[in-house]
């Protein structure tokens, strides 16, 4: 356990090097993330009329669409480009080479990249919710400790299945648009264009079901206390049952992956 | 006691898909898609000793490569059995990957935008080296490929000669039992083949570490090692010795001589086959055999200015063996 996370802490001081030389990619990358505050600006346009959309008051979208601009940035996940590349251009052979899984590098480096990410999101955050009167976190410690919960389960159904997609590459060329597909999917399903509650009641099942609502709403749901203990509860097991189910989707086809990858540019 | 490594009719096959071109052919490809298999190896048995210096000669394609690569642990083979220091490469142990490298001259594995220490010390972590290991290491290292300065300069501004001393540092950092060599010294200058093969042969003869090493540089195969494997289209073509393989492939040797002044053909004739005679020089072929006893009849016979003899250039002799994959088992002298 102590080697891993050295080996942890070596990955992620070479990942934060090389973040440094590519300071202006990262901004790039997250300026996807003005997108919540683009939403943001529609749902208060559209509850300016009326005193709430769906129970949701404009204070409840400035409060949401802010964590959530943070949670999207926590759960931001790359790993999927990055697999396709090195399986196309064979430069997976060399981390094939060494005793470790590459999934730890790049689990390591995502949690760097976090740093940065952070780093921006949370301040503007603070600084918008400060600025909103009556909009304020009220939780009492359970729920916060089911909110850091959802919170690590997010990024963790996000991550895998981010990496899930990935691993297609050993067997396709098509992975990008796998990528770009869930990504549309992801946009519409986990809340981030609409609250989930702003959804007809008849997909609200299938919305608890599904992974999507993990990976963004559920930690918001609990932070805006929109939730009942049972409710999240249960839907911690949900998360959970997902992230479980991912991790060993994600075992079982790396080492069908492996048998078959025959290191292109032989 | 067991070989080191054990290859035994190793064979591993590719599908690859056939398109015909154009638009037409694309949209069959589409629907129906041509595979063909491709015998990258093809029934390939070799045994390699601890401590043994092994060339892979074959021209591209040839599956040295493959090979390699199915020693590492890269490629599954399609059938045969390998074996290496006890271990089967492709199921992958941790404790396997621990004990030997692949440097590929072709592929690295340091990290592009950083100084190369950083993946060093990525691999002190990953190799689990004690820090007095790692620094002990690294020294010896340094000392036999004068890394110096180049240790912290990002590795995208190194030169492909600095690069590649770099390259074959981080792979040894672990101090691997094992070194697969492919084509190490690939687009170097002279000179940087030249100390890149004197760290090999170093290398090995300090730790005592196996290696095989592929090129298409002769050179490179016939200063580091004594024994040679030509493989060719997938299949072997030779194992032994690399003298041996001279005697059997060219059994002649040539000798040049240099006169004090013209002879007439017909006079150099008397002593073998005439390859060239231009003026003062002149090129003969003469039977290995009988190589020592004409040259001391050209010696006492004829005025010489000087006299060389040579072995026929390496590279003839493997065009030869590749041309006709001929190797007379048995040569009648």
């Amino acid at each position: 356990m102590i080697s891993l996370a050295r080996k942890y802490v070596a990955f992620g001081k070479a990942a934060w090097s090389n973040m440094l030389e590519y300071r202006a990619q990262i901004l790039l990358w997250m300026t996807g993330s003005l997108l919540m505050i683009v939403m943001l600006m529609v749902w208060l346009g559209i509850a300016a009329d009326q005193a709430t959309v769906g129970g949701f008051s404009a204070v409840d979208f400035t409060l949401y669409y802010m964590l959530g601009l943070v949670v999207r940035n926590m759960t931001a996940v790359w790993a999927s480009w990055e697999l396709d590349t090195q399986i196309r251009e064979g430069t997976l052979s060399p981390q094939l080479l060494r005793p470790i899984n590459p999934i730890h590098n790049h689990i390591a480096a995502n949690w760097v990249e976090k740093i940065i990410r952070l780093a921006v999101t949370v301040p503007i955050a603070a600084f918008v919710i400060a600025l909103t009167p009556g909009a304020k976190i009220d939780l009492s410690l359970g729920a916060l400790a089911a909110v850091a919960a959802a919170l690590l389960g997010a990024w963790a159904v996000a991550f895998f299945v981010d990496y899930l997609i990935g691993l297609t590459a050993f067997w396709t060329t098509q992975t990008s648009a796998f990528i770009m597909g869930f990504y549309g999917l992801r946009i519409v399903l986990s809340g981030t264009a609409a609250p989930m509650q702003l959804f007809p009641a008849e997909f609200q099942a299938a919305l608890t079901a599904l992974p999507f609502r993990y990976m963004l709403s559920f930690p918001l749901e609990i932070a805006l206390n929109k939730l009942s203990p049972e409710q999240i509860l249960s839907g911690l097991l949900i998360q959970w049952a997902w992230v479980a189910a991912f991790v060993f989707a994600v075992a079982i086809v790396w080492r069908l992956a492996i048998r078959s990858y025959s290191a292109v540019g032989a | 006691m067991a070989p080191q490594i054990s290859v035994e009719d190793l064979s591993k096959h590719y599908q690859v898909h056939e398109k015909d071109p154009g638009l037409a052919g694309s949209l069959r490809a589409f629907f129906a898609r041509k595979y063909k298999t491709v015998k990258a190896v093809d029934r390939v048995t070799f045994n390699i000793d601890s401590g043994e210096r092994v060339g892979f000669l074959g021209p591209n394609g040839a599956g040295k490569t493959t090979t390699l690569k199915v020693l590492s642990g890269l490629l599954y083979p399609t059938s045969g059995a390998t074996r290496v220091m006890g271990f089967t490469p492709h199921k992958r142990e941790a404790a396997y990957l621990r004990r030997f490298t692949l440097v590929m001259g072709q592929k690295q594995q340091l990290l592009w935008d950083l100084p190369a220490i950083e993946t060093f010390l990525i691999n002190q972590a990953i190799y689990e080296i004690s820090k007095a290991d790692f620094e002990a290491t690294l020294k010896e290292l340094d000392q036999l490929l004068e890394l110096g300065p180049l240790l912290r300069k990002q590795v995208r501004k190194l030169s492909l000669g600095e690069r590649m001393k770099c390259e074959l540092a981080a792979a040894l950092l672990h101090r691997p039992q094992v070194l697969f060599l492919d084509e190490p010294t690939i687009g170097l200058d002279v000179t940087m083949q030249v100390r890149i093969r004197d760290f090999v042969a170093e290398y090995n003869a300090r730790y005592g570490a196996t290696v095989i090493l592929t090129s298409h540089y002769m050179a490179d195969v016939t200063a580091l090692c004594s024994r040679l494997i030509v493989i060719d289209k997938g299949r072997l073509l030779y194992d032994g010795d690399f003298k041996a393989l001279i005697e059997r492939m060219a059994p002649y040797k040539i000798i040049k001589l240099q006169l004090p002044h013209p002879l007439p053909e017909g006079r150099l004739a008397a002593f073998g086959e005439v390859q060239s005679s231009e003026g003062l020089n002149a090129v003969l072929r003469i039977p290995r055999a009988r190589a020592t006893e004409t040259a001391a009849r050209i010696l006492s016979e004829i005025e010489v200015d000087d006299v060389t003899f040579e072995d026929p250039p390496v590279e003839d002799i493997i065009r030869d063996v590749f041309a006709g994959g001929l190797i007379p088992t048995e040569k009648t002298p």
